[in-house]
């Protein structure tokens, strides 16, 4: 669309431009409104752990790069789109220049020296961040299994291979999910029966997968400031079709809070678990294909067992029974098949409850009628 | 705008249906590439719409079943990049390069045509599983040991379709590989050297090469595969067997790197041959661009492991800084671009539009590509949105970009009819608009923690205002599909006639008539410069 | 064809345009070189040790994550059937007879480039036969070498490796009589053997990955 010299845009342009700078001023409205929480989504959330701010700070050195790289480059296309257009009619070559070999070098140099010092900063931030501390505070095993997490805490000394004192998994609710004390040196180690997960928290600015038969570990530390906060997690690779659902909690205690909660759960592992009544009825239930067998079950409000079949082999499952409330009111030990163990479930308040795995929450899940 | 006088007249298009069955012609091959791409391109589309949908809000709204879901970013991701990507750039290629070497086809017509029937064969076997039980779930990168057959992973014939058809589609790369270098190497008119051959000639020259060396090192990772699936193997098998799941990584990305390589030097190659052209100047730098991409397929195959910096397993510093220097070389390129355009004399024809939307989306894929680059950032953005939003920016606002610009430059060539202008200028505004808007919010949505892969997300996670700007832009994407369908509709039949050279083009496709002669080349000027039709019609001195 | 005005560019008569043949690049090309099926043999050939070199690279990284090599399993007889350092006699004699089927392949090539048509046929002809041999033997090893491809990662190598090895020499058995029947049917001569060529460097490539498999399954 060609216009000749000097005469008026027609109509339509105007309408056009008339458009195209309301939207604009829109836009720029929105943008100025919004400054503050459109420049922090620019980057990741506050880091929590020492590791994170060490990441953060790599990362605010590359974002500046990366934001004079763009303004430069991206400034120069826009200004030569808009310099060098070809006037109608103009029919005369432009100088035919084929290149320049200094050009060359000087955009060749500038931007190797350019990537070499973020190379050498941030291989000294990877440094930092995999740093091992030989004698940690804590060492906690999380194990990621398809589809939930669970969180084992290792007694001093340990090493990849061994076992818990006690196990936490991750539950909706305050009670479960890993919790972790403040200002002490963490040692992680990850893993998997079964497929690749991730242990993901954004607010670490951190991930690391769990991948069968590999030994993968590394420290973590919270400042102290930041006890009594609760960070939210997830599994961050494809484990299958509930991966979505694999969240996790991570929740801070400040160091006497965590003792004491450790205390306890030292306790609670080592107590006896109560024997069956006597003369209690016992139900049979079978988990298969990631299945219950039935869903509703009845037991007598003077307490009874399940006997818990699991045929799902390497698959773990457990029985849990919640309140109408959804509150856990029975939470037994999950196990893999192919195995069959016997829950001894307490007497209950007469109702209706529901009696799910902990570990399948979606798929296997029932209701309980205790008379 | 020349027209060359041939006898017998060429004809349009018009043979029947037998003629494109069986034709070993390289312009009919190449044609049937883009149709049969494209094709897939809308199906791919597709499911990435219903993948948005789903995900425009918090909620399982259209899809129950999660196992859906895992499907279609599966199918999505495989079909763009192994029925989409891949084969458009080869339909291009093989359209353009023959006519631009002078050459009267491929080296190996029958197998040219071998390798383009492979691939529907491919995308129906891939995608029959929609039909027979079930389609691959793993994700395109189909990890071991999610790959497997056992109970919660893939079980069904799903992901042994997608190995089948991943082996026949890599076959048909590699024998089109084979086939442009013999062509490129041997067949070239008299008078060009390599140094004078058209840029789209070395990107394909150089992909070729990164298709021969690094496709069937994927063949035998999908055959191992295969034996873990069905014959009891221990290659992958990691969690219920001995085999290592580290072990798939390293040989499914030894290849997948240099693939998207592949995916990107043609159309790269294309804006390559569109700049020079609309800015009336020669490209900037010819000789340091020929460098530049052939340091990029060697650097190429050193930096797979930076797709695993999270698995803990590899050697972290080696890879970081081999992916730090491999944007040398591609910034290289962009100034080299950049400097085509500055001083010249600019047409903003559609050709151009995409050409610039390619410059200015490829610079911010590049830099957020950067981003990873640098290990432990890498360890807050891997396997989030973030990678999306890179991803997205070097396939979508590069190489598609580039495929469109190709598209408008070289149908005339193809069709002997220009294409309309201002339905490319609007599919070009809502396509740059609308791709813009899905992709860049990704960022933020990766930076702020939302992964990769999942149906559904927390409503309180923060992520609803994002994630439905990303849907309303996918469908502004597919809006745009219409100016472009019916512009391709329309003007095949009622666009202006073409002539030789509608363009003013500087290389020797457009020496002839348009579309070509079966034997593509009457008389051919001489060549004495990689702008060959540029001398002919100015002269060798206004050249310089 | 004639020369047409139109394409007439400096108008410098000193230097008139040369008419050029557009089809001057087909495999009788006089400018020489390396004709086109070849340089195409030679590239499928690259892709082919790429290929090999993904196996080799599986194989290598399994050995040296599983410790012992061969590994130690409960049973007893399959271990003893994992030691293949300690019989590679068999093994040796498959690649003696390979590496014949290379010399008399090459004798044949040497046959047709002097026009000797008979000595191409029966050098080709007995390399085809040592190839089956080499089939048929490697067949008969399988079948009494006493592990299968799921027994460990060990057999799952070794079968994949022989396997795929063995899929090529049955390939480039197809490609050697498909060679011998348009022998007989005289389609080659000194001036025209470009295919013969062709099969006989896959062919020494088929041997040459067999000689890099028998020295790393059963040598190192």
């Amino acid at each position: 669309m060609s216009s000749t010299p000097g005469s008026r845009p027609s109509t339509t342009a105007i309408i056009g431009w008339l458009i195209a700078a309301a939207v604009f001023l829109a836009l720029a409205a929105l943008v100025v409104l919004n400054a503050q929480s459109i420049w922090t989504s620019f980057f990741p959330p506050a880091a929590k752990s020492v590791e994170g701010t060490e990441i953060r700070n790599l990362y605010d050195i590359v974002f500046a790069i990366a934001v004079v790289i763009f303004v430069v480059v991206e400034g120069l296309i826009i200004w030569t789109v808009v310099r060098y257009r070809r006037k109608p009619g103009d029919d005369v070559l432009p100088p035919q220049t084929h290149g320049n070999n200094l050009a060359e070098i000087t955009w060749t140099l500038i931007p190797t020296l350019i990537v070499l010092f973020l190379f050498v900063i941030s291989w000294q931030t990877l440094n930092n961040v995999e740093a091992v501390n030989p004698k940690p505070d804590l060492a906690v095993r999380a194990v990621a299994r398809q589809f939930s997490w669970s969180f084992e805490y290792l007694p001093a000394g340990a090493d990849a291979e061994t076992k818990a004192v006690f196990a936490i998994t991750q539950q909706d609710g305050p009670t479960g999910g890993l919790f972790l004390p403040a200002g002490k040196t963490i040692h992680m180690y990850l893993h998997s029966p079964d497929v690749i997960h991730a242990f993901y928290v954004p607010q670490f600015l951190f991930k690391r997968d769990v991948i069968p038969g590999v030994n993968n570990q590394f420290d973590l530390e919270i400042p102290a400031s930041d006890a009594g906060e609760t960070y939210r997690g997830q599994c961050a690779e494809l484990c299958g079709i509930g991966h979505r659902t694999m969240t996790l909690d991570v929740h801070v205690l400040a160091p006497a809070d965590f003792q004491a909660w450790y205390d306890k759960q030292v306790t609670a592992a080592s107590a006896t678990p109560p024997p069956p009544p006597s003369g209690a009825p016992t139900i049979q239930l079978v988990a298969q294909g990631l299945e219950f067998d039935q869903s509703s079950l009845t037991g007598p409000a003077t307490g009874f067992t399940i006997h818990f079949d699991n045929k799902d082999n390497l698959i773990s499952h457990d029985v849990d029974i919640l309140d109408a409330g959804g509150k856990k009111v029975v939470d037994n030990k999950d196990f893999p098949g192919p195995a069959a163990q016997d829950y001894p479930i307490p007497p209950l308040p007469a109702g209706t409850y529901k009696f799910e795995c902990s570990i399948h929450p979606t798929q296997m899940f029932g209701t309980l009628t205790v008379q | 705008m020349a027209t060359t006088t041939l006898t017998p007249a060429a004809s349009a298009y018009r043979s029947g249906l037998y003629e494109w069955l069986t034709t070993t012609d390289h312009k009919k091959i190449g044609i049937l590439y883009l149709v049969n791409s494209f094709i897939f391109f809308f199906i791919g589309g597709i499911f990435a719409l219903t993948v948005r949908t789903e995900l425009a809000a918090p909620g399982l709204q259209i899809l129950h079943d999660e196992l859906l879901y895992n499907q279609l970013f599966t199918m999505h991701g495989t079909v763009m990049i192994f029925l989409f990507i891949i084969p458009v750039l080869v339909g291009f290629g093989n359209f353009v390069v023959p006519l631009q070497i002078g050459a009267p086809d491929m080296a190996f017509p029958r197998i040219n045509a071998l390798s383009f029937w492979m691939l529907p064969l491919a995308g129906i076997l891939l995608l029959s599983g929609f039909l027979t039980g079930g389609v691959a779930q793993a994700g395109w990168t189909s990890y071991s040991p999610l790959a497997q057959d056992r109970p919660l992973a893939s079980t069904g014939p799903g992901e042994d379709l997608w190995i089948m058809a991943l082996l026949l589609i890599g076959t048909s790369s590699i024998l089109g590989g084979i086939n442009f270098l013999v062509t490129i190497f041997k067949m070239r008119a008299p008078g060009m050297t390599m140094f004078r051959m058209p840029i789209l000639v070395w990107t394909v020259l150089v992909t070729s090469v990164l298709v021969v060396m690094a496709t069937p090192v994927l063949t035998s990772a999908l055959i191992m595969l295969f034996i873990d699936r069905n014959y009891g193997g221990h290659f992958f098998d990691a969690g219920t067997g001995p085999g290592s799941a580290i072990l798939w990584q390293n040989v499914f990305w030894f290849y997948s790197h240099p693939a998207v390589y592949i995916m990107v030097l043609p159309a790269m190659g294309m804006i390559s041959e569109i700049l020079p052209v609309f800015s009336r100047k020669p490209l900037f730098g010819y000789k340091a661009f020929v460098f530049a991409t052939a340091g990029i397929g060697a650097l190429g195959f050193s930096v797979w492991a930076h797709h695993m910096f999270t698995t803990g397993q590899v050697f972290l510093p080696f890879f970081s800084l081999m992916t730090f220097l491999i944007a040398v070389p591609t910034g290289v390129k962009m100034f080299n671009w950049i400097f085509t355009l500055f001083r010249g004399k600019l047409t903003f024809s559609t050709p151009l539009l995409f050409a610039l939307g390619f410059l200015s989306m490829f610079l911010i894929g590049g830099i957020n590509g950067a981003f990873s680059a640098a290990v432990p950032v890498d360890f807050a953005l891997q396997d989030t949105y973030w990678v999306v939003a890179h991803l997205h920016y070097v396939l979508f606002g590069g190489s598609v970009f580039g495929v469109m610009a190709g598209l408008y430059y070289w149908f005339p060539k193809m069709t002997g009819r220009m294409l309309n202008e201002g339905l490319g200028k609007i599919q070009f505004v809502l396509m740059f608009a609308g791709f813009n808007l899905t992709f860049f919010p990704m960022h933020q949505l990766g930076l702020a923690g939302m992964p990769r892969r999942i149906a559904d997300y927390a409503a309180n996670a923060g992520w609803n205002d994002l994630n439905l700007a990303a849907t309303v832009g996918g469908f502004m994407i597919a809006a745009s599909m219409l100016p472009l369908l019916a512009n391709i509709f329309i003007s095949r039949r009622a666009g202006k006639p073409a002539g030789d050279d509608p363009w003013e083009a500087n290389t020797l496709e457009w020496a002839t008539s348009s579309p070509p002669p079966p034997y593509n080349f009457d008389h051919l000027p001489e060549i004495r410069s990689e702008r060959p039709l540029f001398d002919l019609r100015h002269g060798r001195e206004a050249g310089h | 064809m004639t020369a047409s005005s139109t394409l007439v560019t400096t108008g410098d008569p000193g230097h008139p345009v040369a008419e050029h043949n557009p089809v001057a690049a087909f495999p009788h090309d006089t400018r020489g070189g390396i004709s086109n099926p070849i340089l195409g043999m030679l590239l499928f050939i690259c892709s082919e040790v790429m290929f090999f070199s993904g196996l080799f690279a599986a194989y290598f990284s399994v050995r040296a994550a599983s410790i012992p090599w061969p590994p130690i399993t409960k049973d007893a007889a399959l271990n003893e059937h994992f030691n293949l350092h300690a019989e590679p006699w068999y093994a040796a004699g498959l690649t003696l007879i390979l590496i014949l089927s290379s010399v008399t392949c090459q004798l044949g090539v040497w046959a047709i480039r002097r026009d000797d048509r008979t000595g191409f046929i029966r050098a080709f002809g007995v390399t085809l036969v040592l190839g089956i041999l080499f089939l048929l033997g490697q067949i008969y090893d399988y079948s009494t070498i006493g592990f299968g491809v799921s027994d460990t990662p060990f057999g799952t190598t070794f079968y994949t490796l022989t396997g795929f090895h063995g899929a090529h020499v049955f390939g480039g058995a197809v490609m050697l009589s498909v060679i011998l029947y348009r022998g007989l049917a005289g389609q080659f001569s000194s001036r025209h053997y470009d295919a013969v060529e062709g099969v006989s460097l896959y062919w020494h490539f088929v041997d040459v990955v067999w000689i890099a498999l028998f020295s790393t399954l059963y040598i190192l």
